[in-house]
């Protein structure tokens, strides 16, 4: 951590906290915002109902803090949507009523934003704290983890979260733009802002450590202080998330969400579906459509107009192409483009099997689609086949296949205009990475640890990530006994953005070649970090 | 869905913090600075007092500094906590061995190597006492199992050939020492050995 005394100013940055019942924590919270190098700020309290807290507000006597004060639990959208209607920064910032920024947080952020026009969101890393906490509210630290450290990709985000909420920050004119937090939600708020936000703008990952969250270990549990290092905690976020059903509604939400367009960094896809009439399997696909699709779409469904009189459905986003009764497939895709508005086109029947939970499915075609150069390639799904064929084109492409061959079928017209079709290869999916990292963890279960170490050191050449990679390099050597190699990864870790495991990775390494210096030096670097001396400015 | 955890990022446990203490405390018994190894167990032990490997740490300093009845207490409490705990009883057996009583010292490095075979401070303890009493066999059995898992370890293979060469297995011996010089030509103490193991092996060929 980088602590500068000199104070640093710029653009102004609203910080907005949300507080609920935790006003010995706040005080905390507080503090270490008014306790930034960077100063141009302001920070708006929200009493999101609960234990009062003006007693504390006001012993800041800060001019920067603003306070609302309400005694009704609203939830954090909408506690995040009153901030924001009194924020004026040019950036926003979040601080959870329990965690706190180390000095440099801001400073780090809006330094990394300056002069990069095409980022309109930065984020840093974070230390997630588990902690006991005891009957006076003491929190004893028991490890201190940078859980989530992941370079910036569009297609991941739109799958999954992967920044963390306090580690952000945004240009508010964008969340504006986007239209504001859902308040709708009460699980993944985060993840609806950076999701909106992934729309409009790049991000930029700065790996560098800013701040802390804590997540308490359950009371009840003394064997989970042995429990794996992603093992639940006593964080409200978690405990939300056990409602099952309403997380998915959540998270379905979430998913269907399109914010006002222009979308000047992602695509809009037209999905057309093809059916014969309205019936259940219809629903049933346009259900398994809606809960496996995370790239943004509009889904067509050219059907006659007294089947779309009847559709019900729970289903958002469907534009429903009044056809004839006796329209062909070949008419109907005709109808349904003559509406589309997406920058890609897909085709899918009725009876399409859209496949497994956890596997992309139109995103396995349209991923190449959107990273191949050439105008005339298309991709047929994977699972396509002559009696159920579907495939992902650009608009333009199939619209001028259509204009060359109106009287042709489709596949003859798409064939005829030039356009070859092919299934992609399993290596142009989306979400390579992660597909080789769940590869990866199967190796290390069965304890191959040369192999995991060189399929570490192959995602880090070839991938982002490059300190997340060389970690679990690192730890894979260590594991295959090769400790000098192991000091030689995890040391340059530690030279750009050490932590309490590297450090100690480091430092287990050291002893085994018998530097117990080495090893010492490293280990009171972890202590401190552990400890909290580092933080000594804290109330 | 909302969040990657970047889970098996190595030493991320819960006990983090509890283990950075100990291994520093470790670090530091390794130089010879017991006062700060004892202020870092005795914040493991606040972290985690279920935990035995601190005691052991306490154990460990206490002996170096000659305080047995210290060690023995703190080697009992790491042993009450954790009753599978090899260390402790092996503290417990250099403790024995240390007030020379080698029948009580010889079952505790027994009981240290049934819970760990590869401890070799119990395994190296139970060497010196079995050529001491002349009782080999069980002794032999371990130094065995622990090769098996450390086929290269020359200082456990020296110990066995010792061993055999006693237990009037001289051809065993024999083997063995040839194979610690195919590793290190220049062993000195092995080819002694070999050239003993080799005088008794023509002396029987004579008789």
């Amino acid at each position: 951590m980088t602590v500068n005394n000199r104070p640093k100013s710029g653009p102004l940055v609203s910080v907005l906290i949300s507080t609920y019942n935790r006003p010995g924590y706040v005080r905390q919270a507080v503090a270490s915002i008014l306790r930034q190098t960077y100063t141009n700020f302001e920070i708006i309290l929200v009493r999101d109902g609960g234990r009062p807290v003006g007693d504390i507000v006001g012993q800041f006597g800060d001019r920067r803090l603003i306070f609302i004060d309400r005694d009704t639990n609203r939830g954090l959208p909408y506690s995040f949507n009153e901030a924001l209607s009194r924020a004026k920064g040019r950036y926003v910032t979040y601080l959870g009523d329990d965690d706190i920024y180390y000095p440099n947080h801001i400073e780090v952020l809006v330094d990394a934003l300056k002069g990069r026009d095409q980022y309109g969101v930065a984020y840093s890393d974070l230390y997630k704290v588990n902690c006991r906490v005891t009957e006076d509210g003491r929190r004893v630290v028991l490890s201190k983890n940078v859980e989530i450290s992941r370079d910036f990709s569009r297609m991941t985000m739109l799958r999954f979260n992967h920044t963390l909420h306090v580690s952000l920050i945004h240009d508010r004119l964008l969340l504006e733009r986007a239209g504001g937090y859902n308040e709708d939600l009460n699980v993944l708020v985060d993840w609806d802002l950076t999701r909106k936000l992934v729309f409009y703008t790049d991000f930029l990952h700065v790996p560098t450590i800013t701040g802390e969250f804590y997540a308490p270990v359950p009371v009840d549990s003394e064997q989970t202080r042995y429990a794996t290092p992603a093992g639940d905690c006593d964080r409200i976020s978690v405990k939300r998330r056990a409602d099952v059903s309403e997380f998915i509604r959540n998270m379905l939400t979430i998913r269907s969400t399109r914010p006002p367009k222009p979308w000047p960094k992602v695509g809009d896809m037209s999905l057309i579906v093809l059916t014969e009439r309205l019936d259940y399997a219809t629903e049933e696909t346009l259900r398994d459509i809606w809960s496996h699709t995370f790239y943004p779409c509009r889904i067509y469904l050219p059907m006659p107009r007294e089947d779309l009189s009847r559709l019900r459905t729970v289903v958002p986003n469907i534009l429903g192409v009044p056809v004839s009764a006796d329209s062909s497939d070949t008419e109907k895709v005709d109808a349904a483009l003559e509406c589309c508005d997406g920058d890609y086109v897909a085709i899918v029947p009725r009876d399409f099997e859209v496949g497994s939970e956890d596997m992309p499915w139109i995103e396995s075609a349209l991923n190449p689609l959107m990273n191949c150069e050439d105008p005339n390639q298309a991709f047929e799904l994977p699972a396509s086949s002559s009696l159920c064929w579907s495939a992902v084109f650009r608009r333009e492409q199939l619209k001028r296949a259509r204009r060359l061959g109106p009287h042709l079928g489709l596949i003859e017209s798409v064939l005829s205009a030039g356009i070859r079709l092919r299934k992609p290869a399993v290596e142009e999916y989306p979400l390579q990475f992660d597909n080789l990292m769940t590869g990866a963890q199967e190796i290390e279960k069965m304890g191959d640890w040369a192999r995991v170490a060189e399929v570490f050191e192959y995602l880090e050449r070839n991938y982002q990530n490059e300190l997340w990679m060389k970690t679990r390099w690192a730890n894979a050597l260590y594991h295959a006994g090769r400790y000098e190699n192991a000091v030689r990864i995890v040391g340059q870790v530690n030279s750009k953005r050490p932590t309490v495991s590297t450090l100690l990775m480091e430092a287990r390494a050291r002893r085994k070649k018998e530097d117990i210096d080495g090893a010492i030096h490293l280990l009171e670097k972890a202590r401190q970090v552990l400890e909290g001396s580092e933080l000594a400015w804290t109330l | 869905m909302d969040i990657v955890k970047q889970t098996n990022i190595p030493e991320t446990g819960w006990t983090q913090h509890y283990d950075v203490l100990r291994e520093l405390g470790d670090c530091y018994v390794s130089v010879g600075e017991y006062d700060k190894a004892r202020e870092c167990y005795d914040e493991a032990v606040g972290l985690a007092p279920d935990e035995a490997a601190p005691y052991i740490g306490f154990g460990v300093i206490a002996m170096q500094t000659g305080e047995l009845a210290d060690a023995e207490t703190a080697f009992k409490v790491a042993r009450r906590l954790d009753p599978k705990c090899s260390k402790a009883y092996c503290g417990l057996a250099m403790i024995c061995q240390n007030r020379s009583d080698a029948a009580g010292a010889f079952d505790l490095y027994l009981k240290s190597l049934e819970t760990d075979s590869d401890n070799l401070t119990a395994l190296l303890g139970l060497f010196q006492l079995s050529c001491a009493m002349g009782s080999f066999s069980k002794v032999i059995y371990y130094l065995e199992i622990y090769l098996d898992a450390h086929p290269g370890d020359i200082t456990v293979m020296f110990c066995l050939a010792t061993l055999h060469l006693k237990d009037k297995q001289p051809h065993k011996a024999r083997e063995l020492l040839l194979n610690i010089l195919a590793l290190d030509a220049n062993n000195k103490d092995a080819s002694d050995l070999l050239e003993e193991a080799e005088h008794i092996l023509a002396q029987e060929c004579r008789s």
